[in-house]
């Protein structure tokens, strides 16, 4: 795994080398500001009761449409050139036959799209110590840690599961479309299924909360850090890696 | 250096690398010919661990490529096919990318990479962005890249391909110079290529080795070249009667006059016996020279052996079916 840090550094410079990585930071600030403005708006009439306003961080990122719309978008944006790319333009194959594992290679992309999305998330935090020292509204610091290693890990999946679709194909829309597909089932999907079988009274609706993406991340910004929602999150992310780098390491063979 | 034994690799039921075989020692530099699509890139990547074989065995440098693909990836410099780069970076920050990869100690990293911009005269483009130089620059980029940590192989594929004239004369000579440390397989479909800068030429025909053999015994071994008037399968019959002839071929044949070609064993010169026979059996004798083979005839040759092997058609017809 010696070869991580500089393989890192080239997946990150690839990043910031080209449009799309700034485009996608300039809406989640524009989400981010969005969603900010609301909540110091929401805050600032005192009297009215919102239900949310009881966990204004939900209020803030989980119970956005926004942000979980620019969430599903951004995900496959940023996987999915990782190993396509590479694929399409040949140079997975210096990359492949320099002394490089694949595993190393696998982690390093992996890293790579894990810090853009952390990046993403971060006008959101940015945003918060205002509110605490500029606005003197003094909420709790709990749930925002639980809340950040909340999202954090639910990125660790996500991106896993861009970068393993991205190492099926040379074509990136391809995918892109697989990324978006999966990523919208964990987040929407899930979430109305849920919706429905509460309301069917179904016996798997607490199956569907628990995989359900925006509960998830509800339970986190109340202040519960489920380690149970960390250990689903690294099952799917851990197995993933594993099957990215036996695809490459299979394409040796055919 | 390179060792390589029965080396087969296919790609369902197409063999694209049929139990290819050969060695090359310390220092030599060693032209893979092939007509395009013979298996000469298949056979590169399996060298430079891409690939896996489907069957046999590569050792370079004293390692397998199937056992111990990272020591291998570490002794062989590798330029691939069409030069893939990232287009984003710049010249120096690619060397010095590559270079931290290849386990270049990071004390003499400097120096290898000033070593390599010099010797492929890139000093000057040096802080250019690699997607916008041309095709020739791409090139010595590649070939920079292969060397930078001094690797005891360099495996070129086609390191002139898309280049002008005098961009390909400095690659050859860039390439000779290179070949003083290194042991240097290339490969090519171009003649002037081998006979430019290569000790050795392995032609490949259809994924099999059809010619391996040092570039100066294929031009000593001649061809002799006989015209003569008479019947032409009495004459052809009477040359192949004549010992030490391995083969007789028709090359020009008009009206009564006819051109053959004669090869005989070990490239003996057998004019005299022949004009003898010609002239026994009282067919008139025209013309008789002894040519030089030159690398293309011997090329053309084996491919057009190749194409009317009896293995080829066995696997047409197993195509067929």
């Amino acid at each position: 795994m010696r070869h991580v840090p500089t393989l890192l550094r080239r997946e990150l410079s690839a990043y910031f080398l080209g449009p799309m990585a700034f485009l996608i930071l300039l809406a989640f600030q524009a989400i981010a500001l969005m969603n900010f403005w609301q909540l110091v708006d929401d805050l600032s009439r005192s009297g009215q009761s919102f239900s949310g306003l009881r966990d204004p961080l939900n209020a803030y990122i989980s119970g956005s449409l926004p942000f979980w719309i620019g969430l599903l978008v951004a995900v496959p944006v940023l996987t999915m050139r990782l190993v396509a790319e590479e694929r399409r333009s040949g140079t997975i194959e210096p990359l492949l036959t320099a002394p490089v594992t694949e595993a190393e290679v696998v982690v390093s992309k992996w890293l790579a799209g894990f810090v853009m999305y952390l990046v993403l998330l971060l006008p959101f935090a940015l945003y918060l110590p205002f509110l605490y020292y500029q606005g003197n509204y003094r909420f709790d610091l709990g749930p925002v840690v639980a809340l950040g290693i909340g999202l954090a890990s639910i990125g660790l999946m996500l991106v896993a599961i861009g970068l393993f679709f991205s190492s099926l194909t040379r074509n990136q829309i391809i995918s892109a479309v697989l990324t978006f597909a999966t990523v919208f089932l964990l987040i929407f999907v899930t979430r109305a299924a849920y919706t429905f079988a509460q309301f069917r009274r179904a016996s798997w609706a607490e199956a569907m909360e628990f995989v359900s993406i925006i509960d998830q991340v509800n339970t986190f910004g109340s202040g519960q850090l489920d380690l149970r929602f960390l250990v689903v999150h690294l099952s799917v992310a851990v197995p993933l890696l594993y099957l990215t780098a036996k695809v490459l390491e299979y394409r040796r063979e055919v | 250096m390179i060792e390589v034994e029965r080396l087969s690799k296919h790609y369902h039921s197409v063999k694209a690398v049929d139990r290819v075989g050969f060695s090359v020692g310390r220092g030599e530099i060693v032209g893979l010919l092939g007509p395009n699509g013979a298996g000469k890139t298949t056979t590169m990547r399996m060298l430079t661990t891409y690939l896996v074989p489907t069957s046999g065995r590569a050792v370079l440098s004293g390692h397998d490529v199937l056992d111990e693909p990272l020591e291998v990836r570490k002794k062989v410099g590798y330029l691939p096919e069409n030069v893939p780069l990232y287009p984003e970076m710049r010249v120096r920050e690619y060397l010095s990318y590559r270079a931290k990869l290849k386990d270049v100690p990071s004390s003499k990293r400097r120096r290898a990479i000033d070593g390599v911009l010099e010797k492929c005269k890139l000093a000057d483009v040096e802080s250019r962005v690699l997607g916008h130089l041309s095709k020739g620059y791409r090139q010595r980029v590649g070939l920079a890249e292969a060397m930078v940590h001094d690797p005891d192989v360099l495996v070129l594929d086609e390191p002139t391909a898309g280049l002008d004239p005098m961009q390909i004369r400095e690659v050859r000579a860039l390439i000779r110079e290179l070949g003083n440390q290194h042991t240097i397989l290339i490969s090519t479909h171009i003649m002037s290529e081998v006979e430019a800068v290569c000790g050795r030429v392995i032609m490949i025909v259809k994924g099999k080795v059809a010619l391996d053999d040092r570039l100066d015994q294929i031009q000593e071994r001649g061809a002799i070249v006989l015209e003569a008037r008479g019947p032409l399968a009495a004459i052809r019959q009477a040359l192949e009667a004549t010992p030490g002839v391995t083969r007789v071929g028709v090359t020009d044949h008009q009206g009564d006059v006819a051109r053959f070609e004669v090869l005989t064993q070990g490239g003996a010169d057998l004019r005299e016996q022949l004009a003898g026979r010609v002239v026994q059996n009282g067919w008139s004798l025209r013309l008789l020279d002894l040519q030089k083979s030159s690398l293309e005839e011997r090329f053309v040759r084996a491919v057009r052996e190749a194409s009317f092997a009896p293995d080829d058609l066995t696997e047409t017809e197993t195509e067929a079916a």
